[in-house]
């Protein structure tokens, strides 16, 4: 590691704790066994790239967050994207992530908020306070946006709250849109009584987007050319959830560490020809490794699940820690395509199909957790274990982030009571280095894998 | 405030109220209807009221250590819906016949879902609350109210006629100009009434029918109105803005400190009764749009106008106007850890106040309130600094 010129305490701190860390794992990032997985760093280097050539050309850059739903309208009126969780996530597994979360803590933001958010704030106003790029940025730094588009989610407050914030830095617009969803449990509704508002509140305020963005930005919207990518989208999501599906066989053809990859043409690109084409090259390619019986690893001992949780980016080598000791994950539950939905053929307004996919994806284990365990979650993670083999179900709980990992222990708890299955809950971060202890997380997956290792033989017997 | 209390007096009756909230609303349980626990200001109270129920606010108990509560939620959830989760699975809500949560946070939202997958009440409604002012957020904020007009009447068997509503409204809205008279008091040098004595009105009120808690109310105004000082305890007048504080606690190690908390933007404060429902022709649409316009909270994201500092203005500018009016000389900004919300807001809301030349201490507190003194001391210094 070559000494920085101008050491901040903030990078000497900086070079400590990677000194730190490459004195344990030599990488953060996992071997990844697909072909097509590899490809995904150049693409989103390319992202980056596109992003920085649009700021220069004057043309508009946005801002956005992975799953908002409406990605579709971007590309129907050709508006760059920078995916701000998904830099953060860059930073840290560039281990690149320090400086920015102690600007963060510095301008008043506290640890326990999200990092990826945290991560974000940070740059921003480290790049407000230099009037450039902060030096050596990763990929050439977040490009400055023209507007910021946040969400007012059933999930996650930083969706709306971040971007309020970095308002400060950027003096760009920010726009949020409600995208809500009914909740699983009422005592005296049914959920088909809230449907169809659910649907239009939705609808209306995807075409409310689109309005703020036509009136800011100067451009039209090509209804025509949102159909079309309406359409796309929808042919790329069944492609990618088809070539999951193939994941199913033993041994498993790909594992997590690659999906953590895999998911970025779906959930950066979706509604582009790359985006299809990288799904038709991943499906090809799992089709092959099925076909030959080519896995992850040369002895498939136990089929992991991950469940509803964020990894920790700094420390995706963990995945290839399971795999020493003959685990894989043929499957998670996070950064997965969108299930299926036959959109009615009546229904031909794109903002209306763009809502129907978002609810249908938000309560599509509904009805079968209210028949049975009553968690969507778990019904979801039940299926899995059952299509996909598991033995074993692994959580990770990033500790700044109550958006999806608040809800674990119920999860588990509730797992618990339709299933045997062991389980491990990891601890650490999505960003943030600091909350995560690797020596003891190895040690957490040592005695799981005795467990399931012990769960298998009973099964067996 | 060193009031001598009449044993029948009103603030004598705060207190014992305050000190068993639960116990109280079961005295009305049955007799003035059934007994509705809800969480947040953001539960349109007087749809409850109009159902004939008792709308009871749901706390958790600040000094009560959480035990059961950590098997089911992570402890990175914000620890004031812990703690009440932690209460209800202790059994202390199974009187409860109903459970109304709005979508407020993601930790209210996590709660409820564990909530009723664990507590079996007759009754369980979510009312979803969109975080936007938009024209499609106010109609489906109007939609989601007449789902829980529905769900209401078919729990109680009773139609929420437009009378019923009207009623509720009024009533409602009363409590509201009631609270405001009562805080009123505290504009005097030295104040009528204390912060923490707000605190635990409002937390009296919150634990009875809409009807006898204005009664409750207007005693205290006539009460109070009537207080005289032995002496006038000069000390700086402060604002205490942030989450929870549904028990005085903290308010009182403020006021222990030297300082006089003469107003606040707290739940358990000014926040649900600094606004007004509208009555008109659209009853469900005017609460729609009164809770969500008019109802200030970082849950919920106003667009801004423009400049960063008009933005400021257009998030800020009531707790500016509150502090100024009230003659606060600065703010204490508590925030309990884990709420996002607040803590998004927490640097542009001090920058707000400390160029309008209001100086600001940002306290992130635990709950329940541990060590007090160090926040005492913090208070002290914080006061000094500013005299």
């Amino acid at each position: 590691m070559q000494a920085p010129k101008d050491q901040s305490a903030a990078e000497k701190a900086r070079e400590l704790l990677v000194k730190a860390v490459l004195e344990g794992p030599r990488k953060t990032t996992a071997e990844k066994s697909t072909e097509t997985a590899k490809t995904v760093r150049r693409m989103v280097k390319q992202l980056a790239q596109k992003a920085h050539e649009a700021r220069a050309r004057g043309e508009p850059v946005a801002y956005l967050f992975i799953a908002s739903f409406y990605d579709d309208i971007l590309r129907a009126m050709d508006i760059v994207t920078v995916g701000t969780e998904n830099y953060a996530g860059l930073c840290a597994a560039k281990l690149d992530a320090e400086r920015f979360l102690a600007k963060a803590e510095a301008e008043g933001y506290p640890r326990h908020l999200c990092t990826y958010a945290t991560c974000g704030l940070g740059f921003d106003a480290l790049r407000y306070e230099l009037g450039t790029m902060p030096p050596d940025a990763p990929d050439g730094g977040m490009e400055y946006p023209t507007v910021m588009l946040g969400t007012g989610m059933m999930f996650c407050d930083p969706r709306y709250k971040w971007y309020q914030a970095a308002q400060r830095y950027t003096n760009a617009p920010t726009y949020v849109l409600g995208l809500l969803n009914p909740p699983l449990y009422y005592t005296h509704i049914d959920l088909a009584e809230v449907r169809d508002y659910y649907l239009k509140y939705i609808t209306s305020e995807l075409r409310e987007l689109v309005n703020f963005l036509e009136r800011r930005l100067g451009r039209k919207m090509d209804w025509e050319r949102l159909s079309q990518v309406v359409d796309l989208s929808e042919r790329t999501i069944k492609l990618w959830w088809d070539a999951y599906q193939l994941r199913k066989a033993i041994p498993t053809p790909m594992s997590t560490e690659d999906a953590v990859n895999t998911m970025v043409p779906g959930y950066f690109s979706m509604g582009t020809e790359e985006a299809y084409q990288f799904y038709q090259a991943l499906y090809q390619e799992l089709k092959y490794r099925v076909e030959h019986k080519i896995g992850v690893i040369p002895d498939e001992k136990y089929r992991l699940l991950w469940a509803l949780s964020l990894p920790p980016w700094y420390a995706l080598v963990l995945f290839n820690y399971f795999e020493k000791l003959g685990a894989v994950f043929p499957i998670e539950a996070v950064y997965h395509p969108l299930p299926p939905l036959n959109i009615p053929e009546n229904v031909t307004d794109p903002l209306e199909r763009m809502a129907l996919r978002f609810y249908n994806s938000v309560t599509y284990w509904y009805e079968k957790a209210r028949m049975n365990s009553g968690n969507p979650w778990v019904e979801w993670f039940l299926e899995l274990i059952r299509d996909y083999k598991i033995d074993g179900v692994v959580f990770h709980q990033a500790r700044t982030c109550r958006t999806i990992h608040c809800g674990q222990l119920h999860q588990m708890n509730i797992l618990r009571k339709y299933s045997d299955i062991p389980m491990l809950l990891l601890e650490g971060d999505i960003v943030d280095i600091r909350n995560y202890d690797e020596k003891a997380t190895q040690g957490k997956i040592d005695a799981f894998i005795e467990v399931v290792d012990a769960y298998k033989r009973r099964k067996k017997a | 405030m060193s009031q001598k209390q009449e044993v029948n007096s009103a603030w004598a009756q705060v207190e014992e109220i305050y000190r068993d909230r639960l116990g109280k609303a079961k005295e009305y349980k049955g007799k003035d209807g059934k007994l509705i626990g809800y969480l947040c200001s953001f539960t349109p109270v007087e749809m409850i009221t109009a159902a004939d129920a008792i709308p009871y606010r749901i706390t958790g108990n600040m000094r009560e250590p959480i035990t059961l509560a950590d098997a089911h939620l992570e402890t990175i959830a914000c620890p004031f819906t812990r703690s009440c989760l932690d209460m209800a699975l202790k059994g202390n809500y199974d009187c409860l016949d109903g459970f109304v949560v709005p979508h407020a946070c993601d930790n209210i939202v996590k709660l409820y879902d564990i909530w009723v997958y664990n507590i079996k009440h007759p009754y369980a409604h979510f009312v979803n609350v969109p975080h936007t002012l938009s024209k499609p957020s106010l109609d489906f904020f109007a939609a989601e109210l007449a789902t829980f007009k529905k769900s209401l009447e078919r729990f109680t068997g009773k139609e929420l006629t437009v009378e019923k509503l009207t009623r509720a409204i009024e009533w409602h809205n009363e409590q509201r100009a009631l609270v405001r008279e009562l805080f009123q008091l505290r504009k005097h040098e030295p104040p009528l009434i204390s912060g923490a004595e707000a605190i635990k009105a409002i937390a009296a009120v919150t634990a009875m029918p809409v009807y006898e808690g204005n009664k409750l109310i207007y005693s205290l105004i006539k009460e109070s109105q009537g207080r005289y000082y032995s002496h006038k305890r000069k000390a700086t007048r402060l604002m205490i803005c942030g989450t929870g504080n549904e028990e005085p606690v903290f308010v009182e190690a403020v006021e222990e400190s030297g300082a006089h908390v003469v107003i606040d933007d707290l739940c358990f404060g000014t926040k649900p009764y600094w606004f007004e429902v509208s009555v008109s022709t659209d009853l469900l649409g005017g609460i729609a749009r009164s809770y969500l316009e008019r109802l200030n909270c970082p849950r919920t994201y106003r667009q801004s106008p423009g400049s960063h500092k008009a933005d400021l203005e257009s998030r800020f500018g009531y707790i500016y106007e509150l502090a100024r009016d009230f003659r606060a000389k600065a703010v204490i900004l508590y925030i309990t850890k884990y709420c996002d919300t607040h803590s998004f807001d927490a640097p542009d809301l001090k920058e707000f106040l400390r160029k309008k030349g209001l100086p600001v201490l940002e306290i992130e507190g635990d709950y329940p309130l541990s060590a007090l003194a160090g926040l005492k001391t913090r208070v002290q210094a914080f006061l000094e600094m500013i005299a």
